[in-house]
């Protein structure tokens, strides 16, 4: 009871100190620079502040959350008894819980970040707005994943798309900006109509916009409603969480947003989709039509493969990381995809391993992407650049910042003992142990999911060796990497926090497995107590393969390295060795331009993949006027966005076309018009009689 | 009760729906706006029949209103406008006058048939309401395709206000005037409305030479 009571009271808080720093924000933090130094001064304590309020907040929240989720029961918080909706009733259930777990986390790392990064362009730009929407942000997705009630949960919803809007084009001069934010918008209010149609579905067999009630109505609903509500369920969210080919607001929205907050969408919010599809998909349909799970598994297997492989033809370092977030949100619906299809066939045991893979992989994916944004965030705040052909050498000038971003890095590229390898492993456990199933289509589709899954893995590395090669190490390939010094110390203490984050999270995952477990209890509606849940929590966590892996692999993978080190000691015996120049083949010197470049890096690859890049190269050459002058060569190397040309243009194409037959009807008379309204009216008066 | 007052208001009602008739059938602008004076004179004097007949005091004030707006006021307003804009007296028909009214006696025979099942759901049908209802369906749906037929702005504003006048008819013989407040709001409401799109047809003009409201067109784009 006394348990409950406290994560009620830290819930009320941290909303309350969003509320407060929402409300502070702009209040304190002024636009133009005051004229004292004092003055100026005040101001830059102010911003702090009020980042320091929302960090509260989130520690607040993150350690609520901890508590529901230990003590495993759900908690109700109505903090304001009358609105005008009724009762507004926050639940904290393990589901509910688990979200607002890694929005916490993520919230609070990057709180701290923003305390930094936030300071060098006040004056500079509008700091109060972004203190206001940093604060909403956080709060709606924190209601966004608490509130009970259908209507809220689209008011809420609507309301961190809009405030998602505003930070994208926070940038607003700049044309891509306002571009990739009206981008964003359509794209999500096409999402909106599909919610809301969801839950009128929903409402239809209720009578009520509960969750409760949806709970209780909507497993016995026919099944046409069941379909409706789970591919509405599925676009809806799917759009908010990037499911190729639903994605094509991500690549351009994440990168446009300022860094600290590219981290929060990137790591959590897109996660609020994967929230709604676990609430609808497990929690209200309960199981649902043996071909759904196959549906989300095929976006899933095409996410992630298209995710990584657009990811590497990137050298825009935060659209890079954007596309790696279509890989993950993919991974995470691998074992989403893997629940459903056996929570259907009635076998619960390799349904949780699946859910607790997907869970554990968001909880990854939120810390080590939020990572890799902010370091990547400390880099274009230092260089001003996100091409990474422009870069090069870092690592010699922002050395905390590379080492952070490496870990990141090797947590994405699922190698252990970083957690992105903990939850990647699990998500394999879940397809090796469906391989035991006899049924032909469960059997033929998990070993081509689990080749797709380490093909993924494969490819994600390949693209971090690219990022992080490129970028950090080899000398510098432009001026934008001249006189550039590492971020203030609250920037890299939130990197650490998050690094430590993804090294603790894979170095003892069965931690969090427990954990997650009554989680996945939850969803699928069991009886935390019963026979079978103890069964798969001994065979989980009891399982060496899953539990011991990582340590074990780690173990190997150092004995290996060991055994390299003596190797090489042996074999070099006792020569010593010499400082020289690099060779350069007999040139003199070595140029920044020789160095591999991020477009030779992925020539393979895009070889390799021809049929998905359809890359196309222009070489214009300029003979010169003299022999004695050399030509110049333009060499113009492009990738097609498949699904921008083929599907959405077309698309668009042919809504417009439609529409301009329909223009027909606005003549510009006005008494075309009244005539409109006299023939509705008269033709409806004749129906009438 | 005496069988005057409800015979007189059925006369005077035919004779508004007649004055809508040759509103339609008209020629040129200021008969348009002296036909309306005149609808609106006889509208007054429905309602003073309805305060003699049925005792309903309070519909005093309309009828005072009704004369000095509508008959007096809207009509010296859209007199000295259509004398300031110095437009061709004639109308613009985009449906030409037989058709128009052939049109008008449709619409009569469907205000009849819409007004048909409210007349007989009333418990007690007055005389008033079966003959009155009708007609004042007929003067609003006649007024609407005024708006619509008629090309010049000025003409539209005739339009509204008849279905305006069609409006307070249907008011007086469904429910013998609707309350105050309400009358008081229309009254405001039109008269404001006959202000601003008298201002609406002056700037037109100014800006096109015309007040043909097909030319709007070209704010299109």
């Amino acid at each position: 009871m006394l348990y409950s009571l406290q994560s009620t009271n830290l819930f009320i808080l941290s909303l309350l100190a969003y509320v407060i720093g929402a409300v502070l924000g702009p209040i304190l933090a002024p636009r133009k620079a005051p004229a004292s130094s004092a003055g100026r001064r005040l101001a830059g304590y102010a911003v702090t502040a009020v980042f320091l309020v929302s960090a509260i907040a989130s520690l607040a929240s993150l350690v609520a959350s901890y508590m529901v989720l230990s003590s495993r029961a759900s908690v109700d918080v109505s903090p304001f008894p009358l609105t005008p909706f009724g009762h507004l009733t926050f639940r904290l259930d393990p589901l509910s819980a688990f979200f607002l777990l890694v929005i916490s986390l993520v919230g609070f790392a990057v709180s701290i970040y923003s305390l930094g990064y936030a300071r060098s362009f006040l004056f500079k730009r509008h700091v109060g707005l972004l203190l206001f929407l940093h604060n909403s942000f956080l709060l709606l997705m924190t209601s966004v994943v608490t509130v009970t009630n259908g209507v809220l949960f689209v008011v809420v919803w609507e309301g961190m798309s809009i405030a998602t809007y505003f930070l994208i084009t926070y940038e607003h001069e700049s044309q891509p900006s306002r571009r990739a934010g009206f981008l964003y918008i359509a794209m999500t209010h096409v999402g909106t109509f599909f919610l809301i149609l969801m839950f009128l579905t929903l409402f239809s067999h209720s009578r009520s916009f509960d969750f409760d009630s949806f709970r209780i109505t909507a497993s016995a609903m026919p099944w046409g409603s069941k379909t409706l509500v789970f591919f509405c369920a599925l676009i809806g969210f799917g759009i908010k969480a990037g499911v190729i080919p639903l994605h094509i607001w991500l690549p351009e929205a994440h990168p446009a947003a300022p860094s600290n907050i590219s981290a929060l969408m990137s790591g959590v919010m897109i996660k609020t989709g994967i929230y709604g599809m676990i609430r609808v998909f497990f929690d209200f349909l309960g199981t649902g039509l043996p071909w759904w799970g196959f549906a989300v598994l095929i976006l899933a297997l095409g996410s992630s493969v298209l995710g990584v492989l657009f990811a590497l033809m990137e050298h825009d370092l935060k659209r890079l990381l954007a596309y790696h977030s279509i890989e993950n949100i993919g991974i995470i619906l691998m074992g989403i995809a893997v629940a459903l299809i056996f929570h259907q066939a009635g076998n619960d045991g390799i349904a949780i391993v699946g859910l607790v893979a997907a869970l554990f992989h968001t909880l990854n994916h939120a810390t080590f992407k939020s990572l890799l944004f902010l370091s990547a965030g400390s880099v274009v705040h230092s260089t001003g650049t996100r091409n990474m052909e422009e870069l090069g050498g870092l690592i010699k000038r922002l050395p905390y910042t590379a080492t952070f971003f490496l870990v990141g890095a090797v947590a994405i590229s699922a190698l252990p003992p970083l957690n992105g390898f903990a939850s990647e492993w699990l998500t394999f456990q879940a397809f090796f142990r469906g391989f035991d199933v006899a049924e032909l289509s469960v059997k033929t589709a998990m070993p081509i999911s689990m080749a797709l899954l380490a093909l993924t893995s494969a490819l994600a590395a390949a693209c971090f060796v690219k990022a992080f090669g490129i970028t950090f190490l080899g000398t510098s390939r432009s001026r934008h990497v001249q006189d550039i010094h590492e971020s203030p110390w609250n920037m890299l203490a939130a990197m650490g926090l998050l690094a430590a984050a993804c090294l603790f999270f894979g170095i003892d995952p069965s931690l969090v497995i427990s954990r997650l477990q009554p989680v996945a209890d939850f969803v699928l509606h069991r009886n935390p107590s019963g026979a079978l849940s103890v069964d798969v929590a001994r065979s989980i966590s009891a399982n060496p393969t899953v539990n011991e892996a990582p340590v074990l692999v780690a173990v190997l993978l150092l004995g290996i390295a060991a055994i390299a080190i003596v190797a090489i000691v042996v074999l070099r015996g006792n020569r010593r060795s010499r400082v020289v120049p690099t060779w350069a083949c007999g040139l003199e010197g070595l140029a920044p331009r020789m160095q591999y470049t991020a477009t030779g890096f992925s020539k393979p690859i895009r070889m390799i993949f021809s049929s998905v890049f359809r890359p196309s190269r222009e070489i214009d050459v300029r003979e010169p006027m003299s022999p004695y002058f050399k030509p110049t060569i333009r060499v113009d190397l492009k990738t097609e966005a498949i699904f921008d040309t083929h599907v959405y243009r077309p698309l668009m194409n042919s809504v417009l076309a439609a529409l301009r037959v329909l223009r027909k009807v606005q003549t510009g008379h006005i008494q075309s018009y009244l005539a409109y309204i006299f023939i509705t009216l008269i033709v409806l008066l004749w129906m009438a009689l | 009760m005496d069988q005057t007052v409800p015979y007189l208001i059925d006369l005077l009602a035919a004779a508004i729906l007649v004055t809508t008739f040759l509103i339609v059938s008209s020629r040129s602008l200021i008969f348009y706006v002296r036909l309306f004076s005149l609808q609106s004179i006889m509208l007054g004097a429905v309602a003073l029949l309805v305060v003699i007949g049925y005792g309903e005091t309070h519909i005093l004030v309309s009828v005072v209103l009704t004369l000095l707006v509508k008959a007096v006021g809207i009509p010296i307003v859209l007199s000295r406008l259509i004398d300031r804009i110095k437009v061709p007296k004639e109308i613009d028909f985009s449906v030409n006058t037989t058709i128009s009214l052939l049109v008008c006696g449709f619409l009569v025979i469907l205000a009849n048939s819409v007004a048909e099942p409210i007349i007989s759901s009333r418990p007690v049908s007055t005389a008033m309401v079966t003959k009155v209802l009708p007609i004042s369906i007929s003067v609003m749906l006649i007024g609407l395709f005024i708006m619509t037929s008629r090309r010049k702005a000025v003409t539209q504003i005739i339009g509204l206000l008849t279905m305006e006048n069609g409006v307070f008819l249907s008011g007086l013989s469904i429910t013998s005037g609707m309350p105050m407040i309400v009358e008081l709001g229309i009254f405001f409401d039109i008269l404001v409305a006959a202000l601003i799109l008298g201002v609406f047809v002056f700037r037109i003009n100014r800006t096109f030479e015309t007040v043909d409201s097909d030319t709007l067109r070209r704010l299109r784009h």
